[in-house]
């Protein structure tokens, strides 16, 4: 079957995933990979579906959209696009001080030197008097990137921004 | 010996509790000695249980020789009718499974253990085991009750599994 991807967001309420994933299952679509979270009273929904070919997911989500006034974006997916980027699995933890563009600073020097972001969680903590942002991300290191120099440019970027960073390798032990 | 499928999800005796083994026939002695085979089949399998090989019984190998993160070494080790004596504090650490292939997740597990059960040969071991061969022997127990690293992942997090490409 055919893959979108689906983007879905409003403001949370009981009953988002249920009546959103409902909807396209009864139209006969299949979740594939997804991400839902709440980001700051809002649901976020983030989804590729497995839609049986001439079906239009976006009319198939339209009450649903209305109903609970969420915003939907639909989109295909090419077919044989690869599920991940390649490379070896890292994890970059960065925290510190709130500011404005901690996140652009820090996915720029991974931009830069070839890696990519997999995985991105930021949350913002601690009082409104001394916010503190903490950014958990997983990154894909291609083969023929340094991942030790990439550390180095990083904390470089962090001691610059006034925040602590930290890139450990993940190295899953298959058991 | 032989070397035996080894079962993957959605397989319903991988969620299935192992059944206790009691009385060490040579049935149970051929199957020990068909997981360590299977084991050794996989170069990165540092482990396997009964489970796995689609028999319901409380039995498991692990080897953790040569493993960069092993501490403890007890080599290659069957336990019959395993149980936990005794556990230390849990530590966070990515792990997948032969069984669950493309996944990884985040799993606390005791980073010192000490487990009692009986050998192939029906001896009662008891053996103390920390770090990696910790993590080993938690997730083999695991197995033997229908638990698979998927119902401990503590993050809420499940990661794709490196590409290599």
């Amino acid at each position: 079957m055919p893959l979108s991807a689906v983007l879905a967001v409003g403001a949370d309420r009981p009953g988002i995933v249920a009546a959103v994933t409902g909807a396209l299952a009864a139209a006969g679509a299949n979740l594939d990979d997804t991400s839902m979270t709440i980001l700051h009273g809002h649901f976020a929904i983030a989804m590729v579906v497995a839609a049986p070919g001439g079906l239009d997911v976006a009319a198939v989500l339209a009450p649903v959209a209305e109903r609970l006034a969420l915003t939907v974006d639909v989109r295909p997916i090419a077919a044989g696009t690869p599920a991940a980027p390649p490379g070896s699995r890292w994890s970059l933890a960065v925290y510190g001080a709130d500011r404005p563009g901690l996140v652009a600073s820090v996915t720029a020097v991974v931009a830069d030197a070839g890696a990519n972001v997999i995985d991105l969680t930021t949350r913002v903590v601690g009082g409104p008097d001394r916010p503190v942002y903490a950014m958990q991300l997983e990154l894909a290191v291609p083969s023929e990137v340094d991942a030790g120099a990439l550390g180095d440019r990083l904390r470089a970027a962090a001691a610059g921004l006034g925040v602590d960073c930290t890139l450990t390798a993940v190295d899953p032990d298959v058991l | 010996m032989s070397v035996l499928p080894v079962l993957r999800l959605p397989d319903p005796v991988l969620k299935r509790a192992g059944i206790p083994v009691g009385e060490i026939t040579a049935d149970v002695m051929q199957l020990c000695a068909d997981l360590v085979e299977t084991m050794r089949a996989s170069p990165a399998c540092v482990g396997l249980a009964a489970p796995q090989v689609g028999v319901s019984l409380r039995i498991f190998c692990v080897d953790v020789t040569g493993h960069g993160k092993a501490r403890s070494c007890h080599g290659p080790v069957v336990l019959v009718d395993p149980e936990v004596v005794a556990a230390g504090t849990a530590v966070s650490g990515r792990e997948g499974c032969m069984s669950v292939p493309d996944l990884t997740g985040d799993v606390a597990r005791a980073t010192e253990l000490v487990i009692r059960g009986r050998t192939p040969e029906g001896v009662d071991r008891v053996l103390q085991v920390d770090a990696f061969e910790a993590r080993a022997f938690q997730h083999e127990l695991d197995h033997l009750d229908g638990l698979l690293f998927l119902d401990r992942v503590t993050s809420g997090r499940l990661f794709p599994r490196r590409v290599y490409r």
